[in-house]
């Protein structure tokens, strides 16, 4: 679903991220952890096609996103970290809008918004300007429309901030339902029992370079995942 | 504790002096310096100039025929209006609505403190406004009348009083807007209608001027009359700055009795009104299906629904929409005196069409849609550029909005023209395309700078659309353009005709235009994409 090879960015002072390599699989969640500055927000921006990069290639479904942009953010879904939408439209104009886009016919949307809406306890309020929204709210809004479309592969950075213990859990099952029917999640987050309880492979990075991946039972082995994780950010330089 | 607050309070205010926020750097030493002087500039020698001149106009026939009392009422009033108009968002802004509202209230400071520090704020700006008016009212006065000891004291008092009443009346208004504001469903509306009203006064007194400042000197002596006999303290404000003991000791005590009573109320309220978040009318949402939009329609959608989002875009960047409807009809109404004006003047056939064409160019300039508009996506830029859409998807619509915003006031401003000119058939023509062609180039050259000068750290909208090189390039740039176009015609005229001069243009335009176009299709959308 998603071949990172070999992807390289630099900004002037330094390599933000330093030849990096992933394949993420359909039907996997797979986890982006590391310290703050790792190189995280960078790698998902790359492969959201919003950052250029300097070296290396990002292959979505196949397509390169250099080479095929359009075709690739027609497979994807992205949510960055801070959910910054449209503050003048509502919140019902912004999924219409999303959905339009992406060529979701009207019965369709009707349906999943729905569904969504009413599983994160927001069809009440998307009448309302998104200006109107709490950041938990927003962060909910962003998830519906990405999942509005069905994407095959949902890159989200940070998913889990502002979101209460429910909408967190409703977020869990959801992206587990989209691997069990083939998609792809790749995800980066600080919260590392998510991780630990919620991944099937993850990756851990650390001054832009990739320090270990794998399914989670080969990166942590017999250990917690904080372990492993505190123990390779004290070695690895 | 009170003296780190005010230094805090004075930072604030004078905050873009010493640092750039659009690049995020404190500014040098040199550049805050070269500021602070061309602001005082532009305060003192224009605005204060300005009213200076007005001064020397009233001073001398007032005060000839003792009426000095009216010379200070009338400019009282006028310090009171650009005071008030200065000061009246800055008090809603700064006393309710200031970002660390929340973080003073949090902290153990007495909360009477955090008021008088932001209405020191408030006074300040008030003061600054006012006195850009009643200073060089004063002086002109010093030196026209030459008053006593009385007249000297007066005024000087005068001077701190009306920025004691600004001060009140900035105050009660901004608590009034922010009473107001709450409760309110269609800002958006309500800010462009009132700012269009007010345009339209601002245009009304500053076209009829000169005529109603001669109507006031000669029929001061009745005005006076009626103001002593209706509006007493007028009568007595106006006293004071004649050096009137009397009416000085009563404007004093009542404005000090004024200024207490306001201290009182605001705070009173100002920790409710501070805290309380606007309500927002919850509206119902009701599931229905709606009609799939195409790509295009829908990112169009999206361009008119920022634009009506906000006064600030739609007062500052289309403006000329409603200037050129004005002037159509305006030459609908009066076209029969401008053909005879032209019928007498020696210029050649054609060159009056030509004229207003470059002319109607020239209003059209006063939007500047597109120039802001990459700026304006702000941190929601992402959206747009996730999108599965060509980044030329997404300048296109820009370019459609300013367009349809644009370019039909513009034909129906051009037919206006034909209309009253009665122009033959090709020049006609001409008349309604080149207007058209030049609005399709500076709305393409707006986007292009824009592209290459983003500014997405803007904390308020204001910053975006009234700063940057796109918008001064946007609206200087076309009017320069424009008006260079007019002296080539000017110095062409007896060589070439108006219709080969205006179908010359619009294939000069039209070309440059197609380049404008082909680099947002290619180099502009590449640098879109990764903005």
């Amino acid at each position: 679903m998603l071949d990172i090879k070999g992807l390289t960015k630099c900004y002037v002072e330094k390599k933000a991220v330093d030849d990096l390599s992933l394949h993420i699989a359909p039907g996997t969640i797979y986890g982006f952890i590391g310290h703050n500055g790792a190189g995280k927000t960078t790698t998902l921006r790359s492969v959201a096609g919003i950052l250029d990069f300097d070296e290396g290639e990002i292959l979505i479904g196949g397509l390169s996103i250099k080479a095929d942009p359009i075709g690739c953010k027609r497979q994807f879904a992205y949510i960055p970290d801070n959910p910054d939408l449209y503050e003048y439209m509502t919140g019902i104009k912004y999924l219409n809008f999303i959905a339009d886009i992406f060529g979701v016919g009207s019965e369709e949307r009707r349906e999943r918004i729905s569904k969504y809406a009413d599983l994160f306890e927001l069809t009440n309020d998307l009448a309302q300007p998104i200006s109107a929204y709490s950041h938990g709210m927003k962060q909910k809004l962003a998830i519906i429309s990405a999942w509005l479309h069905e994407p095959k592969l949902v890159i989200m950075d940070e998913p889990f901030v502002g979101l209460d213990p429910k909408a967190s859990h409703i977020l869990k099952g959801m992206m587990r339902e989209l691997c069990d029917n083939g998609g792809a999640i790749f995800f980066s987050t600080h919260v590392l029992e998510v991780a630990e309880k919620l991944c099937d492979q993850v990756a851990i990075i650390k001054g832009g370079r990739l320090i270990r991946s794998g399914t989670m039972a080969q990166v942590k082995g017999d250990d917690s995942l904080e372990e492993v994780f505190l123990e390779l950010e004290d070695t690895s330089c | 504790m009170l003296k780190i607050l005010l230094k805090k309070q004075l930072y604030e205010l004078n905050y873009t002096f010493f640092y750039d926020r659009k690049r995020g750097k404190a500014r040098s030493k040199a550049t805050s310096i070269t500021y602070i002087v061309l602001y005082a500039l532009l305060m003192i020698v224009v605005i204060g100039g300005m009213f200076a001149g007005l001064s020397a106009m009233l001073c001398s026939p007032l005060t000839s025929i003792g009426l000095d009392w009216l010379y200070f009422d009338i400019m009282t009033l006028m310090a009171l209006l650009l005071g008030v108009f200065g000061g009246v968002f800055n008090t809603y802004s700064s006393l309710y609505k200031a970002k660390d509202n929340d973080l003073m209230l949090s902290l153990p400071i007495p909360t009477r403190y955090i008021l008088i520090t932001r209405l020191l704020g408030v006074y300040i700006m008030g003061l600054m406004f006012s006195a850009v008016v009643i200073v060089p009212a004063v002086i002109v006065y010093f030196v026209v009348a030459k008053p006593a000891f009385a007249g000297v004291v007066g005024s000087i008092m005068l001077v701190i009083l009306v920025s004691v009443f600004v001060f009140i009346l900035s105050c009660a208004l901004g608590w009034v807007v922010a009473k107001v504001s709450s409760k309110l469903k269609s800002k958006s509306l309500i800010v462009v209608v009132l700012s269009l009203v007010f345009f339209g006064l601002y245009y009304f007194v500053c076209f009829n001027a000169s005529e109603l400042l001669q109507k006031l000197i000669l029929n001061a002596a009745g005005i006076g009359e009626s103001i002593k006999g209706s509006a007493y303290i007028l009568y007595a404000v106006g006293r004071c700055g004649a050096g009137d003991w009397a009416s000085l000791g009563i404007v004093t005590v009542s404005t000090a009795a004024l200024l207490a009573l306001t201290y009182y109320v605001l705070s009173r309220s100002f920790i409710k009104i501070a805290t309380t978040p606007d309500k927002v009318a919850k509206r119902e949402y009701r599931a229905q299906t709606v009609k799939m939009r195409s790509v295009s329609a829908a990112l169009l959608w999206r361009e008119f629904r920022r634009y009506l989002s906000s006064p600030t875009y739609i007062l500052n960047c289309s403006l000329g929409t409603v200037f050129m409807i004005f002037v159509g009809v305006f030459l609908l109404i009066n076209g029969g005196e401008l053909t005879e004006l032209v019928e007498y003047l020696p210029f050649a056939d054609g060159f009056m069409p030509v004229i207003l064409t470059i002319f109607v160019c020239i209003i059209s300039c006063m939007n500047d849609l597109t120039a802001p508009s990459v700026s304006l996506e702000g941190k929601s830029l992402w959206i747009a550029q996730t999108l599965p859409v060509a980044p030329k998807a997404v300048l296109w619509a820009k370019l459609k909005l300013h367009m349809l915003l644009t370019a039909v006031p513009e034909l129906f401003l051009s037919a206006c023209v034909c209309i009253v000119l009665r122009p033959d058939a090709a020049l006609c023509a001409l008349c309604l395309i080149f207007p058209v062609v030049f609005t399709v180039f500076n709305a393409a050259l707006g986007l292009i700078i824009n592209l290459k000068h983003p500014n997405f750290t803007w904390q308020t909208e204001t910053a975006a659309v009234k700063q940057g090189e796109s918008v001064m390039i946007a609206i200087f740039g076309g009017w320069i353009i424009a008006a260079l176009l007019a002296g080539i015609y000017y110095l062409l005229s007896s060589k070439l005709g108006a219709a080969a001069f205006l179908a010359l243009a619009s294939v000069l335009f039209g070309a440059a235009s197609a380049w404008e176009l082909k680099w947002l299709g290619t180099r502009g959308s590449e640098i879109f994409r990764y903005l």
